[in-house]
């Protein structure tokens, strides 16, 4: 009884007070974005100072993925799944035409090597026997087997993580090195924002600025965005050697985009990858990789 | 002359129709007697200047009632298109065609059911991934958004329009076999028997 009653009481107090300060400082908007980081409370004086030119310098990255190609191997559950499925399935249909006709055929196979056989009673069949259904399922064998379809695993392309045509089951991300703050490290292919542009003509510019990333005649990736908006942001600081007042640290937002046609002619070049999301933790740096991870989805 | 003497005939005939319809029709004069069975019988009793306007109008308020009858009795709701999927053909019914089922031994049977269940739970942890998944991607876009708006107002509102060119999107889904570089297929013609139905 009491304890609610404290809460209660003291929730009008602590309005009070933020609404108190809030008037006296002259901080209007940005209470209500506050959370539990401490670098926050430093950033909203400047933000508040510098309202129209952040502190953070912009930077749009884009998510590249390429979409599986083929379908994915069973899993074992899902293969004995699959096949409790299909003998249930054949327990409870009835009889098609084809294994009627089959039936029928051994039937008269039968009566015909019987030794009692009169061909008379049988009539006029001159044309049916000709043509067994057995033999046309024979026939259907061959064909199929005429046709060579394309192996479905390839290892040497699956090992090679240039390619984009490795693991075509699974979802592919593309990652390029790119040069940051003087070392060269893997990431999202990024560049920075110029004035007069949004975000997403900045992504834009990130993946048609990748190094040898089209070959001279085709267009190289092309890449459906999905949408204006970003889907995912990573900001950090830099190291107090190198802030200034106006640049405290960089803010990257992430776009979203699907490989829709890429020419796999192209010769794969050294300095972009294509990887799992299982993979990407070996090759991106912790912190970023916590926040990328969560919008690449692996469905 | 002639004019007064027509007057005073005037004026006699009205002091006797006057008379008349005093008295009722019974009093039958002399004068009048042809005009007066005239007058009384019924079909003749309507003027018949009158009824030579009121007809054609009435003639085709009855025309229009008839026609607007006529299409009510005409107005049949369209017959529904079949389901193919929902008729059993008459062929499945065909006793002949039906299997000798299988005894299913108990341990069958037990295995079957137990291969539901772990389905089952297969199922449900691979759509709880699934919506948490979904759930944290929104969470970041929301967060992204956030710091957007904090950045610039108008970047953040460039960002929350719509893209008019994404759709219609379409994507060929995965296949069993991954496409062959070179690949010539057979030719061939088929017959497209599937039935069109009209309302």
């Amino acid at each position: 009884m009491a304890a609610p009653c404290r809460r209660v009481v003291s929730r009008p107090v602590i309005q009070f007070l933020s609404s108190f300060s809030r008037t006296a400082v002259g901080k209007t908007g940005f209470r209500q974005f506050s959370s539990s980081s401490a670098c926050r409370v430093t950033l909203q004086t400047q933000d508040v100072m510098e309202r129209a030119t952040s502190p953070y310098s912009l930077v749009a990255a884009v998510c590249l993925q390429r979409l599986p190609v083929i379908s994915a191997d069973y899993k074992p559950i899902e293969q004995q799944f699959r096949d409790m499925m299909l003998q249930m399935e054949l327990e409870k249909s009835v009889l098609s035409d084809h294994e009627l006709r089959l039936l029928e055929d051994a039937e008269r196979l039968r009566r015909k090597l019987a030794d009692d056989y009169d061909s008379d009673e049988e009539g006029s069949h001159d044309d049916q026997e000709i043509v067994l259904a057995q033999d046309l399922e024979d026939s259907w064998e061959q064909k199929l087997k005429t046709f060579q379809p394309a192996p479905r695993v390839r290892d040497d392309l699956d090992k090679n993580l240039n390619s984009v045509e490795r693991c075509l089951a699974d979802s592919l991300v593309l990652l390029a090195e790119q040069q940051v703050g003087g070392e060269k490290i893997w990431l999202l292919p990024q560049t920075q924002w110029q004035e007069g542009e949004t975000l997403r003509q900045t992504a834009e510019r990130a993946l048609a600025s990748l190094p040898d990333a089209f070959p001279p005649t085709a267009a190289g990736f092309k890449a459906t965005f999905l949408g204006n908006a970003p889907c995912g942001v990573y900001k950090y600081k830099l190291p107090k050697a190198a802030r200034t007042e106006n640049s405290v640290g960089t803010k990257v937002f992430f776009f979203k985009a699907i490989l829709s046609d890429s020419s796999p002619s192209t010769a794969p070049n050294k300095s972009i990858m294509w990887l799992k999301k299982s993979e990407l933790e070996r090759y991106l740096k912790p912190a970023y990789f916590m926040k990328v991870n969560r919008f690449i989805l692996n469905l | 002359m002639s004019l007064a003497l027509s007057r005073c005939l005037w004026q006699v005939l009205s002091r006797q129709t006057a008379s008349l319809s005093l008295l009722g029709e019974n009093v039958r004069s002399p004068w009048f007697a042809p005009v007066m069975t005239l007058k009384t019988s019924v079909p003749l009793s309507a003027e018949p200047k009158k009824k030579k306007r009121v007809d054609p109008r009435r003639e085709l308020i009855m025309r229009e009632r008839l026609r607007k009858k006529l299409k009510k009795l005409e107005k049949v709701p369209p017959e529904l298109i079949p389901i193919e999927d929902f008729i059993t053909s008459t062929k499945c019914l065909d006793e002949a065609r039906t299997r000798s089922a299988a005894k299913l031994s108990f341990e069958e049977s037990e295995g079957r059911a137990l291969l539901l269940k772990e389905w089952c739970r297969y199922k449900q942890e691979q759509h709880m991934a699934e919506v948490q998944a979904i759930e944290s991607a929104l969470e970041a876009q929301r967060e992204a958004l956030e710091e957007l708006r904090i950045v610039s107002e108008e970047l953040y509102q460039a960002a929350l329009k719509p893209d008019p060119l994404l759709f219609p999107f379409t994507h060929e889904g995965p296949v069993h076999t991954p496409p062959q570089a070179k690949y010539e297929a057979p030719e061939g013609k088929y017959n497209d028997i599937t039935k069109v139905y009209t309302q």
